[in-house]
């Protein structure tokens, strides 16, 4: 140990010794560090930003939606799949369904104030209590002014937060304004909360009864959102109601015209995404390490080649072989380390800056720093071993000198 | 006079050169692994740069097979799905003949693209299908622009009802046990079809995985009324595009009723839809290019680094140069040029590991996923800017030192040690 503690005591010395050289060694590794820190630190703050909106959207939801929405598109009137109005039924009969609810949504002409016009998303949600509360939930809908449908609202509109702040538009809209959708008049009874995205921002809620005498389409769902029971999994019951769905329309496995899934799910596949997004932004970075890392290595040899009269006195007086292997390696490691550190604090700086900015620029709270205690460990704990892994070859070099040859040299 | 001076010039600068060389040589390793910094550095710039805009160029060819004087008619929607998927008030057969009698167009082509439920061997499916005009100068028009090919079987003429053309891939689908073949049946929404013939690979993934049948025989399979999700109009050789887009948008204004700047439709040139997607492309590249140009910069620091140990370990050649006659400007571009040279050589392999790298990911592209739209593409600009650009690296890196070493006064550089 005591040992150990001299080694040290050595590295850092002669590390001070060339202050300049061991500074532009360190800045090479920690820039590197900084810039993976600092992505992970963000990409992680995403993620978990991502997992808390969807634990507030409850895990216990399961949304069926028709088949064939072809990569991702929204389901329309040509969608192939269809889901009916009778499906509420048989979903509502399912063991462990607490509640089911129905939603439809369309783009239309909105058009409000003498010049606004605009082709957004009309959403026709149910206002009866439990279905309501259910569709708000899942949404994500947050009232800020006024209030939200009421069980027997006719003509009245929520709409999404762009509309009452965007400066893009001439007017805006508050609780009692008129909005004028498919050439109907509607009155504003609330404003939503901001969720940072258009689609969501400019869409306007009315109630699925009226939806449906406003657009005159055939009546059946776009997707039918399902509540859980408490103490049933949502992945059993998502099961059932796949098995009741094909039994009511006598289709066979895999040949469903539907898709049931769960929040969960959703959620799992949108974090792969963002994982690789994560790992491919990272391993780029990562390259700069590399770069430092042979930084290190080459310095290592410098001074190697600086310290062999050194080197010869120590073997001369005693030193092994392992001693200065250890020395030397201790000497980069440290570089490493000490790059690592000043590394993780830039990267922890940096993630923090660009979710401040994100925060008060762009007002998404999606944009998040996290500093795990992992992250911090294991970025230092990287640090130390890349530095001591570049210079496994210099050390090994100075360790085989031989201390005649040395003490002869210049 | 002026030739005096500039042959010494150049003779000075020769001199130089072969002296950084000579140095460069003397510290192998350590050259080599500075070298090295750089060159990860920029070949991973040089190989995203060259993926990226190989992607741009195929992107812009398979888009280009619209031509730059055509003119894409679609309504207002959503930005997701494919076009009339969401459209609030869709394009109609009036709108189509509205177009086609406005000014300066030729023809006009319209399209219809839906997800449709296909049932084949048991197994259903959805997929996109894609229709083609049931009027010869439109099909024409649109098989040629997309140099559409048949690879086995037959295009569907002219009024057949229940005859398809499949993408590539669906000969090798892989929801499917067996390969579709010319002569088999499938249904599409429950309707039953031929499939007639097969498409020769488009290097589009998304058409080589839709289907292709008459306009009129979707119309019957699909209950679309009188819709048109895209319109495509060609305009005649002498008119000025931007000029017909500005009659058609009137003309449409006119007949649907709606004010300037109100439009529920949108008349693009295709000149205008590749310019939107270039950019997306573009801000893509450039974050990853910026994060990869980070680990230049932590080469940079390697070639200072190199140097000022460079000018440690010559400070008493620095002194014998100055003692003899040597100015501060001789020093300086001394050592400038070795650091130069570090960056450039650096550059040189750099450009070329770049190179074969993008390569090789185009090649593994094309074999495993059979896009043909992940390509490499080295412009000159590329290439040269590269060089260039690592020689820089290697100078300005190389400056403080070069100045350090340009400084030090002969007595006591020869007076160290």
């Amino acid at each position: 140990m005591a040992k150990i503690i001299e080694y040290f005591s050595i590295a850092t010395s002669n590390i001070g010794k060339r202050k300049l050289r061991s500074w532009l060694t360190m800045i090479g590794i920690f820039i590197g560090i900084a810039a993976v820190v600092g992505l992970i630190s963000l990409g992680q703050g995403l993620e978990k930003a991502i997992e808390t909106e969807f634990q507030k959207l409850g895990s216990d939801k399961i949304i069926v939606t028709p088949a064939g929405n072809v990569y991702n598109s929204i389901p329309d009137e040509d969608t192939p799949g269809k889901l009916k109005e009778d499906d509420e039924k048989v979903i509502n009969r399912v063991r462990g369904v607490k509640t089911v609810a129905l939603t439809n949504f369309k783009v239309s002409e909105i058009k409000w104030g003498k010049e606004d016009i605009g082709f957004y998303f009309v959403s026709g949600n149910p206002t009866k209590n439990d279905e309501s509360s259910l569709t708000q939930e899942v949404y994500a809908v947050t009232i800020i002014e006024g209030r939200y449908l009421k069980p027997d609202d006719k003509f009245k509109a929520v709409v999404g937060h762009d509309y009452a702040t965007s400066t893009a538009f001439k007017k805006n809209l508050h609780p009692g304004s008129t909005i004028i959708i498919n050439n109907q008049e509607f009155e504003v009874v609330g404003v939503k909360d901001k969720l940072g995205n258009e689609g969501d921002d400019r869409t306007v809620i009315i109630p699925r009864d009226t939806y449906f005498e406003l657009f005159d389409t055939k009546e059946y769902p776009d997707t039918i959102i399902v509540q859980v029971n408490k103490e049933f999994t949502p992945d059993d019951v998502a099961e059932s109601i796949k098995k009741e769905l094909r039994k009511e329309r006598n289709q066979k496995e895999g040949q469903e015209d539907f898709a049931v899934k769960t929040l969960q799910e959703y959620l799992t596949s949108f974090l792969t995404i963002l994982n690789i997004v994560q790992t491919v932004l990272v391993g780029i970075a990562a390259i700069s390490l590399l770069v430092g890392a042979i930084g290190i290595m080459n310095t290592m040899y410098t001074t190697v080649l600086e310290r062999r009269k050194e080197i010869g006195i120590m073997k001369a007086i005693g030193a092994r072989n392992s001693d200065i292997l250890f020395l030397f390696m201790i000497e980069s490691g440290f570089l490493g380390l000490v790059g690592g550190v000043i590394g993780v604090l830039l990267g922890l700086g940096f993630s923090n800056l660009v979710a401040s900015i994100g925060r008060q620029i762009l007002g998404t709270k999606l944009l998040m720093a996290t500093s795990p205690w992992y992250l911090i460990v294991g970025a230092l704990a990287f640090a130390f071993i890349i530095g001591m892994l570049s210079g496994v070859l210099p050390a090994k070099q100075a360790a085989s000198l031989k201390p005649v040859e040395t003490l002869r040299y210049e | 006079m002026y030739k005096i001076m500039a042959s010494k010039l150049n003779r000075r600068i020769k001199e130089y050169f072969m002296l950084a060389v000579a140095n460069l040589f003397h510290r192998k390793l350590r050259s080599w692994l500075t070298m090295i910094g750089i060159f990860i550095g920029i070949a991973a710039v040089v190989s995203l740069i060259s993926l990226g805009q190989g992607m741009k160029d195929a992107i812009f060819s398979q888009f280009s097979a619209l031509g730059s004087d055509n003119i894409i008619i679609q309504a207002k929607q959503a930005t997701f799905g494919p076009p009339g998927s969401s459209a609030a008030n869709p394009l109609t057969k009036d709108d189509r003949n509205i177009i086609k009698k406005s000014r300066g167009v030729e023809l006009v082509a319209t399209r219809l693209i839906k997800a449709v439920q296909l049932d084949f061997d048991k197994k259903t499916f959805f997929r996109y299908a894609a229709t083609f005009p049931d009027d010869s100068d439109g099909r024409n028009f649109l098989i040629e622009r997309f140099k559409f090919k048949i690879e086995k079987g037959r295009f569907i003429e002219i009024g057949e009802k229940n005859k398809i053309i499949v993408g590539q891939n669906y000969a090798a689908e892989p929801v499917l046990d067996r390969e579709l073949r010319v002569g088999d049946k499938l249904s599409i929404n429950k309707k039953e079809v031929e499939i007639v013939g097969i498409l020769a690979k488009t290097g589009n993934p998304q058409y080589d995985r839709t289907i292709f049948l008459n306009e009129e025989a979707l119309r019957e399979i699909i209950n679309l009324e009188d819709r048109i999700d895209i319109i495509i109009a060609k305009t005649s050789n002498e008119e000025d595009v931007e000029q017909v887009v500005e009659t058609i948008k009137k003309n449409l204004r006119n007949h649907r009723n709606v004010e300037k700047d109100k439009e529920d439709f949108e008349v693009q040139t295709s000149q205008q839809l590749i310019s939107s997607l270039g950019t997306i492309l573009t801000i893509v590249t450039a974050v990853l290019v910026g994060i990869a140009m980070i680990s230049i910069i932590v080469g940079g620091v390697g070639i200072t680094n190199t140097m000022y140990t460079a000018v440690l370990e010559r400070t008493k050649e620095i002194g014998i140069m100055k003692a003899i006659g040597a100015r501060n400007s001789d020093v300086l571009l001394i050592f400038l040029m070795e650091s130069g040279l570090l960056g450039i050589v650096g550059g040189i392999i750099g450009v070329c590991l770049g190179i074969a790298l993008s390569k090789t990911v185009e090649i593994i592209a094309a074999n495993a996923l059979g896009s043909e739209l992940i390509k490499a593409s080295f412009p000159p600009v590329l290439i040269i800017g590269a060089l260039l650009f690592s020689f820089l690296v290697g100078a300005i890196s190389g400056t403080s030192p070069a100045i350090q070493a340009a400084k030090l006064k002969p007595v006591d550089a020869l007076n160290q040690e």
